[in-house]
């Protein structure tokens, strides 16, 4: 399992790739307008894409576009205002340091916040001029004699740039899952990710599928408005007590005075962080004590014995994301509100039977299930050297030479590539060392006018050996099935180390990893 | 080797499913319940299904103890449908006019102290004893009794509730044996030791304890109700001519031990057997209800209604 299935078949799959691709190139070839190129795209206006701007701002490279298929910046903030969202690291953390914000207003701010931080991020740093709303992009293209990336859009306009980012998010997309008779239901429906602010839930019978990390948010809101909420669950995740609390107006103007102190808090937050990784990543003893800390906080809050079984899991603590709240267990035990852990059969007019046969009925489901999350694919065709497709070389699961580079595509970067999942850290923080990578290599192009960097096969080959051999040593390969993996099991989600660890295997840019013209 | 491929059985469970609402629970038919039958049949239904929700719980502990991951999602579905087998016997019990207003039937002393011992300990016990004491109960009181009990009810909506629990129960069983013969695949001699040494831990003498004025009073059951006993024990001897109709399967000591037992039962000669057995029926039929804890709430889930509004 250490060695990537991509490489070990690629040969008889070639000739395939290349009829494929030139099938599909053909409307691309189509298009007459030349595009003046910019010296970078950059694809998707979330955290990412946003941070990659101000990067490159504060590099003083000006020259970018950012497109965004939305009409608005954000990404998942913009996209998450369920009631309850929030974020569950600590706001100090997940946030950039090199754009603090002093007046968070609790230690895990609320959706709403997050994106106010984020509007403020695009006004502060003058970003507004280089976003293209409602540019879907559906198509990637390199052309490699002219050392240009092309962007195509769901409207066939297109976009250049001599480097290209890819921003669009790792949980951005996401469908109502195939359950047997959903098209049936009569009811309302709602995706915790598309929420829908005009459906008013007083008094309602409510369904909410889904005990993950937005379920376990939306549900103590629902139960306090909703005539009865029934929470159907499949699997139980691990939940640890979350210590929020309001920031005090000291604690703002001493962050505000003195920024020292606010970076003293952000280092305390990462150093706990990354002790969790202890616990979250490996099995180690502090696998216990974590495991020991989420049973207890269990048996506090829930006193019925068979409630409690029912939300003991039955993996590895971190094998699976770890949950954190305080008022989800009480939440599930009020009078209006019941956990069903039966199977569900189907879904029918009036709402929900699951396999004890009894039919729930229900004015309205709430889908709290995730992401659609491609491992072996790509968000829409991306096409490199020679014509070839990424998605193609990916089938076996997606593989990157530090989760940012893939040979073969070259001035290609992108943000939360594969293996670059933080686990017990926030991905903010693994996303600022992305970024600087990103900035170095794009430097380099722009210096040296180049028309390729390439990173070298060998080189990602020889990474990504170590990095399956270290991630089979981890909660995550320990047998529970998860999105973070494929339905074969391999990984190509997770970084399996401390925050620490990717950051530093980041700082450094090795020139000689590349292939450069 | 495993005599079917679990994979598929999984898939074929998840596209044979049916709810209480499927049957008009209201259909003409209830009359041919005769008057004489009526008091028998109530506390054969009553029972019978208790023994599905104990059934149930039983699989909800298989489920924890699962070795793959196709085997854990199979008995979950199997703790459900069990489940939905009570529902649906207490669907008829309503139909028939044998539950006082919305109430659930009261489990009996044997019932309870099953309940009690499954609550306390059927998480902890090792997967391969469930996994012989499920199948030997499906055959013998759910699998069979349900047979029986077609050939005195005339009414309809019983013999259409009955064809689908009877589907589903063949799957259980078809899993059951399955597993039985998996297990006693891979048992070397110092598993079948160890195994054999599970027999004196206290908590397992503590279920079987409860588990043989069960059968012995199902056995009351049924002839109560006017139907030959041999039929019943002609059901438990299916248990071993089909458990024990490979090598794997008869190795399985589990098997073999509770073979034995369905022997003993069957055979009414076995007074070493039945007097002391048919003793505790007597007895646990004086334990005052009062005497006993409260149910757990995993028992509250029971519900006749197809239909569950709030
Ligand atoms: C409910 C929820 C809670 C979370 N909480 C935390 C947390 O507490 N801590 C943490 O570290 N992480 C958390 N995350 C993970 C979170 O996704 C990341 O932290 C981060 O917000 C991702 O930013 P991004 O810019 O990479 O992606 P996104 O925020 O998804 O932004 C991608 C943008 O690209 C756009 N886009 C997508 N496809 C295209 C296309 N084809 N063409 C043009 N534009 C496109 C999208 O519209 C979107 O605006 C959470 C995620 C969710 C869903
Ligand atoms: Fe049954
Ligand atoms: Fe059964």
């Amino acid at each position: 399992m250490s060695d990537s299935p991509a490489n070990k078949k690629t040969a008889p799959r070639k000739a395939a790739v290349r009829k494929r691709s030139a099938r599909a190139r053909k409307p691309a070839e189509k298009k007459p307008t030349p595009v003046t190129p910019v010296s970078v795209l950059i694809i998707g206006a979330g955290f990412a894409g946003l941070g990659m701007a101000i990067r490159l701002k504060q590099a003083g490279i000006d020259d970018f576009v950012i497109l965004e298929r939305a009409s608005a910046v954000g990404g998942t903030w913009r996209d998450n205002q369920y009631p309850g969202a929030a974020c569950d690291i600590p706001s100090n953390l997940y946030s950039y340091s090199f754009a603090p914000n002093p007046d968070w207003s609790r230690s895990f701010s609320g959706s709403g916040e997050i994106l106010d931080y984020i509007h403020h991020l695009v006004s502060e740093f003058d970003l507004q001029k280089h976003i293209r709303f409602e540019k879907n992009v559906t198509d990637l293209c390199f052309d490699e004699g002219k050392g240009i990336w092309t962007a195509t859009t769901d409207r066939q306009e297109t976009f250049a740039g001599r480097a290209a980012i890819m921003a669009q998010g790792p949980l951005s997309n996401c469908s109502f899952p195939a359950i047997t008779g959903i098209e049936d239901f009569q009811g309302h429906k709602i995706h915790s990710a598309r929420w829908d602010h005009d459906y008013d839930f007083a008094g309602k019978r409510v369904a909410v599928i889904g005990t993950g990390a937005s379920g376990i948010q939306i549900i103590p809101e629902l139960v306090k408005v909703a005539g009865h909420v029934k929470v159907f669950q499949r699997t139980p995740g691990w939940v640890l007590p979350r210590p929020d609390f309001t920031t005090p107006q000291w604690n703002k103007a001493l962050f505000r005075k003195l920024p020292a102190s606010q970076q003293a808090m952000r280092n305390l937050l990462y150093w706990t962080h990354e002790s969790m990784a202890l616990a979250v990543i490996w099995n180690s003893p502090l696998t216990r004590i974590a495991e020991r800390l989420a049973r207890l906080h269990l048996r506090r809050q829930v006193k019925d014995r068979w409630l409690r079984r029912q939300l003991t899991p039955d993996f590895t603590i971190g094998c699976k994301r770890v949950l954190v709240s305080n008022d989800y267990y009480p939440a599930l035990q009020k009078d209006n509100a019941k956990l069903i852990t039966w199977p569900i059969a189907r879904i029918s007019e009036q709402g929900i039977r699951t396999v004890e046969g009894i039919e729930h009925q229900v004015d309205c489901i709430v889908f709290a299930t995730g992401f659609d999350v491609s491992h072996s694919g790509t968000p829409f065709p991306v096409r490199g050297r020679n014509g070839r497709l990424l998605g193609d070389e990916w089938q076996g699961g997606a593989q990157a030479y530090k989760s940012i580079n893939v040979s073969g595509y070259p001035n290609l970067f992108m943000t939360f590539g594969p293996n670059s999942g933080p686990g017990h850290n926030s991905a903010l923080v693994y996303m600022e060392s992305q970024l600087d990578y990103a900035l170095k290599g794009i430097r380099k192009i722009l210096a040296e006018d180049l028309k390729i960097l390439d990173v070298k096969e060998s080189v990602q080959h020889q990474y990504n050996k170590g990095i399956q051999k270290r991630l089979s040593r981890t909660n995550w390969n320990s047998g529970c099935k998860s999105w973070y993996l494929t339905a074969d099991g391999f990984n190509a989600t997770m970084y399996p180390g401390f925050a620490t660890q990717y950051a530093a295997q980041m700082a450094d840019f090795e020139e000689a990893d590349y292939e450069t013209a | 080797m495993a005599s079917i491929d679990l994979d598929k059985m999984l898939a074929k469970i998840k596209s044979t499913q049916w709810a209480l609402s499927d049957i008009d629970w209201e259909a003409p038919g209830a009359e041919l319940i005769t008057e004489e039958q009526w008091p028998k049949l109530k506390e054969f239904m009553a029972d019978l299904m208790w023994i599905e929700h104990v059934g149930a719980r039983a699989f909800a502990a298989l489920a924890k103890k699962a070795p793959t991951d196709t085997l854990r999602e199979i008995y979950t579905y199997f703790h459900a449908e069990e489940q939905r087998h009570a529902n649906a016997e207490m669907a008829l019990m309503r139909r028939w006019g044998m539950l006082d207003g919305e109430e659930i039937p009261e489990p009996n002393v044997n019932l309870r102290i099953i309940i009690e011992w499954l609550d306390r300990f059927a998480d902890e016990m090792p997967v391969y004893v469930l996994g012989t004491v499920v199948p030997m109960l499906e055959i013998a009181l759910d699998g069979a009794l349900c047979t029986f009990l077609l050939e005195s009810v005339k009414d309809p909506v019983c013999h259409q509730a009955f064809e689908k629990i009877n589907d589903d129960e063949s799957r259980h069983l078809g899993v059951g044996f399955t597993v039985m013969e998996m297990q006693g695949h891979s048992a070397s001699y110092i598993k079948m030791v160890q195994m054999m040494a599970r027999v004196m831990d206290p908590r397992l003498i503590l279920g079987i304890a409860s588990y043989m004025p069960l059968l012995n009073k199902m056995r009351d059951n049924v002839i109560a109700m006017g139907l030959p006993e041999e039929k019943l024990y002609k059901a438990m001897n299916k248990f071993e001519r089909i458990g024990g109709r490979t090598e794997d399967g008869r190795r399985n000591p589990w098997f073999q031990l509770i073979k034995f037992h369905g022997r003993w039962v069957t055979n009414r000669s076995n007074k070493l057997y039945h007097v002391p057995v048919d003793g505790l029926v007597k007895l646990t039929g004086m334990v005052p209800r009062r005497a006993l804890p409260a149910v757990p709430s995993w028992v509250k889930e029971l519900t006749w209604q197809p239909t569950s509004t709030h």
